[in-house]
C-alpha cells in the first residue's frame, strides 16, 4: 500500500509542479509576445489604411475615415489580445497549453504552421541522434566503469578517471566545432553540416542520415561516457566494499558472478536514475550543439523559433522539455521504489 | 571552536592535501591562471575590451591567419608581419620637390605566400597650395627587376595607401601581369572585375611572372619568388614651402600571413590579447557563480531540512519549480528580451538556476545532522532557528561546500561560454564565448581556421580541469563520509 499512496503522491506532485511551471512560462512569454503583437497590429492598420481606409477617405470624408479605422483598431486588437488584461492573458495562454493546443506559428517550419506538427517532425529526429548517442555511451561507460572498479588503482582506472575528468570541463559543442574541424575539414572523412538532403528517399536517404548522424553522435559519446564511467566506477567501488560481497566472495562465487550479479544489482537504483534522465534529455535535444552542426532537430528548431520570434513554438517547445523532465522524476522515483525497497519504508514511514 | 583547533585543522588539511597529487597539480594550474588573468593588461594590450569591437583599431593586422609558430609544424611556410617605422625606411630627397621613401623587405626562402598586404599610414599631409598639391608614384621593385606600378600620379592626402584593399592597385597589378605575360598594355576598363575583387591580387606581386605565362594561373596558383624587393613612395611636391609633408609618424606595415602567438580573426583582431583577458571573464564568472549559488543552495537546503513539516514540503517544491524549467532556453528568452545584458546579471541568472542540486544534497545531509543529540540540546537551552542553523547545522556542512564550490565552477564556465556563444552576453566585455561565437558565425570550423576555434575552448577546458582537480581532491580529504559518488 505504501507504495501506491507514495507514487500517487508523487504524480500529484508533479502535476502541481508542472501547472505551475506553465503559468510561469506562459507569464514570459506573453510578456515577450506582447511587444512584437503590438508592432504586429500596428503594421496591419498601416496597411489599412493607406488601402481601404484611404479609399473611405476618399469616398465618405474624414469623419468616416476616424470611425472605420477606430472599429478596424479595435477588431485588430482583439485578433492579436492586445485589448485584454496581461493576467487575462496569461492564464488563458497557460489553459490552452495544458490543453496541448499550442496554436500556430506566422512562418512555416517543416513544411507547416502547426506548432503541434512541427514538434512532431523535430522530435524523433533529436530521438534518431540523441538517444542513439545515449544509449552508446550507457553501455560503454557502464562497462567500462565496471572494468575500471574491478582494477581499482591499476593504469586502466587512472587512464580513465583523467579522461573523464579532463571531458568533463568540456563543452560539448566546442568539441563538436573541433571535430568537425579534424574530420569534416581536414580529414573530410564527415560532411561539415548535418542538415540532411530532402531530395533523398529509400535507402539513399537512410544512409544520408547515417552518414550525417555519425559525427554528432560521435562528438556526443567522446565527451559523455567518461563522465559516466567514472561515476558507475565510483559507485561500484563503494558496492564492492560492502559485507555481502565480501560474503559472496568468501562463498566462492565466481568473481563474475560477483560483479554482475551481485554488485551491480545493488548498485543499480542510482545507475537506473542515471538512465532515464540521460534518456529522457536525449529527447530534448542540446541546443547549442545542434546549432553546431547544423543538425535539424529539437535544439535547433528552439534556436530558430528563438530568432524569428515564435512564441507560441517556444511555449510548445519549454512546455515539452518540462512535461519530459517532471515524467522523468516521477519514472526515476517509481523505478527507485522498486528497486530500493528501503525508499518504500522512508516513504511510508513519512506519509 | 577556538582558534587553536581552527589552526590545527588547517595544519592538518594542508599535510594532506600536500599528499594529493591531483590537487597540487589543481593548485599550480589556478595559481598561473589567476596570474594570466591579473597581468592581462600588462603582458597583451591595456583596455583591450574597448578595443576588441573597434575595426578601426585592427585595420594593420592580417585578416584570418594563423599563429607564427605554426611555420615550425608545416612545409608551407607565411611570413610573419612586418612593420617599418621612419628609422627603418630609406627616405632621400633627389631633388627640392622630390622625396622618396624606400621600404626594403625581404621575402625568405621556403616561404609559399608573401605579405596579405601592404599598408602606409601615418603620412601627415597640409596643403596650402591647392594648385600645386602634392604627388605621389608607388611602385615596387623586384628581385628579378622588374617594377610593378601600383600608383602613379595620385594626389597625396593624410589616408592610407592599402595594397591589397585598394582595388585601383589590385587592377593596376592586374594590368601589369598582362603586359609582362601578353606584352600588351590593357586599360582600367578591360580588368575584369570579378577577378581583382575576389581573388589575392597581393601574391602574384610575389610570384613569377614571367612572358609566356597565364595571367589566371598565377592569380590561383602563385608560384613564390624569394629574393629582396623594394616598395618606393615616390612623392612629387611642387611647392615645398606651402605644402608640409610630415614623416614623423609614418608606418609601413608589410601584413603577415601569419600573425602573433595565436593569429588573428576576421577583423585582424589579436586572438592571444583576447584568450588572455577572456579568461578574467571567465574565472571571475565562474568562481563567482558557483560561489554563489553553493551558499544559497546550502542556506536554503539546510532551513528547508530543519523546519521540516510543511515549511519543507513548500520549500522543496519551489525548488522543483526552478529545478523543471529548462534553464538554457529561459536564459536564451531572458537574454533575447533584455537586449544590453552586463556581467553582473548573467552571474544573477546562473545562480538563480543553479543552487537547486546543491539545496537537495545539503537538506538530505542536514536531515540526518538535524536528528543529533547536541541540536536537541541547543535546542532545549533555548537556541533560536536561526542560531542553530548558522552556528551549529551549517559548520558541520562547510567542507562539504568547498569540495562542492571547486566542483561547479566548471558548469558554471561552461554556462557563461554557452550564453556568449549564443550572442547573448556583455557586449562590452572579451570572453571566449563572444570569441567562438565570431568563428561560428564567420563559419570558421568550415574554413579550416583551427587557431580562432582551439584555444578558446582549451581555456575553458583548463579552467575546467583546475576546479576539478581541487574539487576532487578537496572531496577525498575532507569529506571521506560524505563522498559524493
Amino acid at each position: 500500500m505504501g507504495y501506491l499512496k507514495y507514487l500517487a503522491f508523487r504524480i500529484v506532485n508533479a502535476l502541481l509542479v508542472l501547472l505551475i511551471v506553465t503559468f510561469i512560462i506562459s507569464a514570459l512569454f506573453v510578456r515577450v509576445a506582447e511587444e512584437s503583437n503590438r508592432s504586429k497590429m500596428y503594421e496591419e492598420l498601416m496597411l489599412w489604411e493607406r488601402t481601404e481606409g484611404a479609399k473611405i477617405k476618399q469616398s465618405q470624408g474624414l469623419e468616416a475615415f476616424e470611425q472605420a479605422k477606430a472599429a478596424k483598431q479595435a477588431s485588430l486588437e482583439e485578433k492579436y489580445e492586445l485589448n485584454i488584461p496581461y493576467w487575462q492573458k496569461v492564464y488563458r495562454k497557460a489553459v490552452r497549453t495544458l490543453k496541448l493546443d499550442f496554436g500556430t506559428t506566422s512562418m512555416p517550419i517543416f513544411g507547416t504552421n502547426n506548432v503541434s506538427d512541427i514538434i512532431k517532425v523535430a522530435v524523433p529526429r533529436s530521438i534518431l541522434l540523441f538517444t542513439t548517442a545515449t544509449i552508446i555511451v550507457i553501455i560503454l561507460g557502464i562497462f567500462l566503469g565496471v572494468r575500471a572498479a574491478r582494477h581499482a588503482g591499476s593504469v586502466f582506472d587512472r587512464g580513465l578517471s583523467i579522461f573523464a575528468l579532463l571531458t568533463y570541463s568540456l563543452p560539448m559543442w566546442w568539441t563538436g566545432m573541433m571535430f568537425l574541424l579534424i574530420f569534416a575539414f581536414k580529414l573530410g572523412w564527415f560532411p561539415l553540416s548535418s542538415m540532411f538532403d530532402p531530395q533523398l528517399t529509400g535507402w539513399a536517404h537512410v544512409k544520408d542520415v547515417l552518414w550525417k548522424l555519425a559525427l554528432p553522435v560521435f562528438t556526443y559519446v567522446f565527451v559523455v561516457f567518461g563522465g559516466w564511467a567514472w561515476t558507475t566506477r565510483n559507485i561500484m567501488i563503494g558496492t564492492l566494499q560492502e559485507d555481502f560481497i565480501m560474503a559472496a566472495k568468501a562463498k566462492g562465487v565466481p568473481e563474475h558472478k560477483i560483479i554482475y550479479g551481485h554488485a551491480l544489482r545493488a548498485a543499480a537504483p542510482p545507475i537506473v536514475t542515471m538512465i532515464i534522465f540521460a534518456l529522457l534529455g536525449s529527447l530534448g535535444g542540446a541546443i547549442i550543439s545542434e546549432l553546431v552542426f547544423n543538425y535539424p532537430g529539437m535544439g535547433r528548431l528552439y534556436w530558430v523559433a528563438l530568432q524569428q520570434n515564435e512564441t507560441n513554438l517556444l511555449i510548445g517547445l519549454t512546455y515539452f522539455f518540462t512535461v519530459l523532465y517532471l515524467a522523468g522524476v516521477v519514472l526515476a522515483d517509481m523505478i527507485y521504489g522498486f528497486l530500493d525497497p528501503r525508499v518504500k519504508v522512508g516513504a511510508s514511514a513519512r506519509m | 571552536m577556538r582558534w587553536v583547533d581552527v589552526k590545527e585543522g588547517f595544519k592538518e588539511f594542508l599535510e594532506e592535501f600536500k599528499r594529493e597529487k591531483t590537487g597540487i597539480a589543481g593548485v599550480i594550474l589556478l595559481v598561473i591562471l589567476v596570474l594570466v588573468a591579473l597581468t592581462a593588461p600588462y603582458t597583451t594590450i591595456p583596455d583591450l575590451p574597448e578595443k576588441w569591437r573597434s575595426s578601426a583599431y585592427w585595420e594593420d593586422n592580417p585578416k584570418n591567419v594563423p599563429p607564427t609558430w605554426y611555420n615550425m609544424f608545416t612545409s608551407q611556410k607565411l611570413v610573419p608581419q612586418e612593420v617599418y617605422y621612419i628609422n627603418d625606411l630609406k627616405i632621400t630627397h633627389p631633388s627640392d620637390t622630390r622625396t622618396v621613401i624606400e621600404a626594403d623587405y625581404n621575402f625568405p626562402n621556403r616561404y609559399i605566400l608573401g605579405p596579405q598586404g601592404i599598408i602606409i599610414r601615418g603620412l601627415n599631409v597640409s596643403v596650402g597650395d591647392p594648385m600645386n598639391a602634392p604627388v605621389f608614384d608607388l611602385y615596387l621593385l623586384r628581385p628579378d627587376g622588374k617594377k610593378i606600378p601600383l600608383l602613379k600620379n595620385k594626389p597625396l592626402s593624410a589616408g592610407t595607401i592599402s595594397v591589397g584593399r585598394d582595388s585601383t592597385i589590385s587592377a593596376n597589378v592586374y594590368i601589369w601581369l598582362v603586359n609582362v605575360t601578353e606584352g600588351r598594355e590593357i586599360t582600367m576598363f578591360e580588368v575584369p572585375l570579378q577577378t581583382i575583387l575576389i581573388s589575392d591580387m597581393v601574391a602574384p606581386m610575389f610570384a613569377k611572372v614571367e612572358p609566356g605565362m597565364n595571367v589566371t594561373q598565377i592569380i590561383e596558383n602563385p608560384e613564390p619568388l624569394w629574393g629582396n624587393y623594394k616598395l618606393v613612395l615616390d612623392i612629387n611636391n611642387p611647392a615645398p614651402d606651402k605644402n608640409k609633408i610630415m614623416l614623423d609618424n609614418i608606418k609601413v606595415t608589410f601584413l603577415g600571413r601569419s600573425y602573433g602567438t595565436m593569429g588573428t580573426d576576421y577583423l585582424g583582431r589579436d586572438l592571444w590579447a583576447g584568450i588572455i583577458w577572456g579568461s578574467r571573464v571567465s574565472l571571475t564568472i565562474g568562481v563567482l557563480v558557483s560561489v554563489l549559488s553553493t551558499v544559497i543552495g546550502l542556506v536554503y537546503g539546510v532551513t528547508s531540512a530543519y523546519l521540516g513539516g510543511n515549511a519543507d514540503e513548500f520549500m522543496m517544491r519551489i525548488n522543483e519549480i526552478f529545478a523543471s524549467i529548462p534553464s538554457l532556453p529561459i536564459l536564451i528568452l531572458i537574454g533575447a528580451t533584455m537586449g544590453h545584458i552586463t556581467l553582473m546579471f548573467i552571474v544573477l541568472l546562473l545562480v538563480i538556476f543553479g543552487w537547486m542540486g546543491i539545496a537537495r544534497i545539503s537538506r538530505s545531509m542536514a536531515l540526518q545532522i538535524k536528528e543529533q543529540t547536541y541540536i536537541e540540546a541547543a535546542r532545549a537551552l533555548g537556541a533560536g532557528n536561526g542560531r542553530i542553523i548558522f552556528k551549529h547545522i551549517l559548520p558541520q556542512l562547510l567542507p562539504y561546500a568547498f569540495a562542492v564550490i571547486a566542483l561547479s565552477v566548471p558548469s558554471a564556465v561552461i554556462a557563461e561560454a554557452s550564453l556568449s556563444f549564443l550572442g547573448i552576453g556583455d557586449p562590452t566585455a572579451v570572453t571566449w564565448g563572444q570569441i567562438l561565437n565570431a568563428a561560428q558565425n564567420q563559419a570558421a570550423t568550415t574554413k579550416g581556421y583551427w587557431w580562432w576555434v582551439l584555444p578558446p575552448g582549451l581555456g575553458i577546458a583548463v579552467v575546467g580541469l583546475t576546479f576539478v582537480l581541487i574539487g576532487t581532491a578537496l572531496d577525498k580529504i575532507l569529506n571521506p563520509r560524505l563522498r559524493r559518488l
